[in-house]
């Protein structure tokens, strides 16, 4: 079970801090909406390990991450944009997510281009794919990081409504038969039907909203 | 998308680019006239040897500098610690440095009498003598490896947050992490980097005059100035200036290719990425030992300045004070209003050829080093039967506007280009006169670039020994020419006070008027 326990946090010269509380089960997807600045990124970077909370706690099966540094966390993160290095090629991003020594590298690779729909990009380098084929491959290299929480940052919005829709179901299939937990940031209404529970940010804090 | 060129911005900073480019030309005319003087000197020169020598020192300076400034960036970028913010500014201070405040810090503190030596002499041991190109790239290094970190370190300190952050979530090991987000961002600033390092050492003065140690070390630039002062060759002193010319122009050349290294004008808010445990003890580490190397001569120095006023009952010490102020003050102003208008005329022409033809004169000095300079302004008062005295004054304020124009436009162009592409659309609507932009919009903008650029003009001058060291005379002294003069009378005492005193000058300058620029600025906002 993931556990956001009474996070607190305010940044400097803010009076008054955000408040977050929620749980997820695994294999569950949790969406969060809000309008802009409402601090819903806030949480994903508490989450993340970004930020560090005034009070209160992550936990992860009973295990406190909060005392944990980012890149010690058990956290995959897709940003809205700006994912991938631009100098290296699509599959040499995708390797970063792979142990150096790892067995198949290229066939890990392979497969996980094939899961975004693209087949054969390994050779071509990021910064010449399109926005959306760059999201692509940054969704593919989240996903092979293997990490059991997945914070997802408004992560189809570069992409049309049919691919945004195939890699939607991507990411509910991939949560669901691999027990991880999901926190989902969007403005769109189709992201958030792959939700299992939704909150809302109001008012500086975060509250359950009825499924759709 | 560009408006039309503004005829009224472009066309005064065109002017004084040519009034430039035809003072050099005429300079160099002058220098090719005097060819035909022949070498009559007790020392003919051994060109080949000279130009191995300057092009040995002046490659060697240019791969340490890079390695060290890039170690020393990397240290300082991953570590935070209370006076980091004044360390950067020390560090961005090493351009104005004088050359020759440098090397008398090098001798105090690895010569016989040294620091070091004095240390080592109870138990019989010695450091060994520091003249020679291992004295020439120490010197060098504690100029030039340290501009290059204050270049290289805001490549690193303003890297996005979001690739950080990136970086983080990957949980990139430190190797990895500097190959894939630290060295793209380092990597373009390295060619132009490399570049103006190389010419500032293939220049380089007094360090090689002071730190050479004989004939053996000597390179173009001490060439020219042994030849015009100690042999009374002007013939030599030409030949090898045209040797000279030749040899910079090939290199600046490429070097125009390659876009200005500007150094950090402000030090805002960054990111920041603390490295594990082993690496940021190694960060300490080097951070530590290139204190030691780059701070221990300056100390040095700045010891010696109780030592002034020793100095306060000596007339030449007040008049080459007053001398050395009366010209900082001037050139300060003079290369702010150069500056100003070039990288105005720059940002206002419509076509790359043209801006390339406005900002080339303005960038010279790189073709035409300092004591070369000065040798044609040298034959200049000479076929116009003026005195050396009478010309010197100009000439300083002149040669070293000249000098310091090409980093004082590295800090201003891009400031007042970025302003153009975020306001010109609104400026051009106001109908705002060339003046009231200035005064209104631009002064307030670049405020902090305003006073780094009086403060580099400043200290140009203000340490200069390239120009002075064929117009000094008993009734024309600066203070690096008394210094000078002292090293050479072995009144080191008096030599290190001197130091002394231009180092402070210079540094407080140097850290005082780019916030006294902008406090000012904020008043009248």
């Amino acid at each position: 079970m993931l556990v956001l326990d009474q996070l607190r946090f305010a940044y400097r010269g803010d009076p008054d801090p955000f408040g977050f509380s929620l749980q997820s089960a695994p294999g569950e997807i949790t969406a969060i909406a809000g309008p802009s600045g409402a601090g819903k990124s806030t949480l994903l970077d508490l989450v993340a390990g970004f930020l560090q909370p005034q009070s209160g706690t992550v936990t992860l099966d009973g295990q406190d991450l909060t005392p944990l540094p980012p890149e010690a966390r058990p956290v995959a993160i897709l940003f809205q944009a700006g994912n991938l290095f631009e100098h290296l090629t699509a599959g040499n991003n995708l390797a970063l997510a792979l142990p150096r020594k790892t067995p198949d590298r290229l066939a890990s690779i392979a497969r996980a281009l094939a899961e975004v729909g693209l087949t054969g990009f390994a050779a071509r380098r990021a910064d010449a794919l399109s926005g959306g084929q760059q999201q692509r491959v940054a969704l593919a290299r989240t996903l092979l990081l293997d990490r059991p929480i997945l914070l997802l940052d408004e992560p189809f919005t570069a992409l049309d409504a049919e691919t945004a829709a195939a890699m939607r179901a991507l990411v509910r299939t991939t949560i669901v038969t691999r027990r991880w937990h999901a926190l989902l940031v969007s403005h769109q209404e189709a992201d958030l039907t792959i939700a299992d529970r939704r909150y809302v940010m109001k008012n500086r804090r975060l509250f359950p909203a009825p499924a759709a | 998308m560009p408006l039309p060129a503004n005829s009224r911005r472009l066309w005064p900073g065109a002017l004084v680019a040519f009034a430039i480019a035809g003072l050099i030309a005429a300079l160099l005319a002058l220098i090719w006239s005097a060819r035909g003087l022949g070498t009559a000197g007790p020392h003919p020169p051994d060109i080949a040897h000279l130009l191995r020598m300057t092009a040995l020192q002046a490659g060697l300076t240019t791969g340490l500098s890079l390695v060290a400034g890039i170690v020393l960036a990397w240290a300082l970028n991953r570590l935070r610690f209370a006076g980091r913010r004044t360390l950067v500014a020390l560090l961005s201070a090493s351009l104005v440095t004088p050359g020759i405040v440098v090397a008398i810090g090098v001798l105090a503190v690895w010569g016989r009498a040294g620091w070091i030596n004095a240390g080592l002499a109870p138990f019989g041991l010695s450091t060994g003598p520091v003249f020679g190109l291992g004295g020439i790239l120490y010197a060098h290094l504690l100029l030039d490896a340290t501009y290059a970190a204050a270049v290289l370190l805001p490549r690193l300190d303003t890297l996005p947050a979001t690739r950080l952050r990136l970086g983080r979530s990957l949980g990139l090991a430190p190797l990895r992490r500097f190959a894939l987000i630290d060295w793209p961002a380092l990597r373009p600033a390295l060619p132009g980097l490399a570049a103006v390092i190389f010419l500032l050492a293939f220049t380089s003065f007094p360090i090689v005059l002071i730190l050479g140690g004989g004939p053996a070390n000597q390179t173009l630039e001490v060439a020219i100035y042994a030849a015009v002062r100690r042999d009374f060759d002007l013939g030599a002193a030409v030949a090898l200036a045209l040797v000279q010319l030749a040899a910079c122009a090939l290199l600046v050349l490429p070097t125009a290719l390659f876009a200005p290294a500007a150094i950090a004008t402000s030090a805002g808010r960054t990111a920041f990425w603390p490295e594990p445990r082993p690496f940021a003890a190694l960060a300490i580490v080097l951070l530590a030992l290139a204190l030691f190397a780059f701070g221990l001569p300056l100390a040095a120095v700045l010891s010696a300045l109780p030592a002034i006023a020793g100095l306060f009952g000596q007339p030449a010490f007040w008049q080459a004070t007053v001398t050395s102020l009366a010209v900082a003050t001037p050139s300060a102003f003079v290369t702010l209003v150069f500056a100003y208008l070039v990288a105005s005329a720059r940002t206002a022409a419509g076509s790359r050829l043209l801006k390339g033809l406005i900002a080339a004169p303005a960038s010279a000095y790189l073709a035409v080093p300092g004591v070369t300079l000065a040798l044609g302004f040298f034959l200049l008062a000479r076929d116009l039967s003026i005195p050396v005295s009478t010309a010197a004054p100009l000439v300083l304020v002149l040669a070293n506007t000249l000098l310091a124009l090409p980093f004082a436009l590295s800090i201003l162009t891009p400031g007042l280009a970025a302003l153009d592409r975020r306001h010109a659309r609104t400026i051009a609507g106001l109908r705002l006169s060339v003046a009231r932009r200035l005064w209104a919009i631009e002064a307030p903008a670049l405020a902090r670039e305003i006073g780094l650029v009086l403060a580099m003009g400043f200290c140009f001058s203000l340490g200069d020994l390239s120009v002075i060291a064929l117009f000094g005379t008993e009734d024309f002294q600066t203070l690096p020419w008394l210094m000078n003069r002292a090293m050479g009378a072995y009144r080191s005492n008096d030599a290190a006070a001197l130091a002394a005193l231009l180092l402070l000058l210079s540094v407080a300058a140097f850290l005082a008027l780019p916030p006294l620029a902008e406090r000012a600025a904020r008043a009248r906002a």
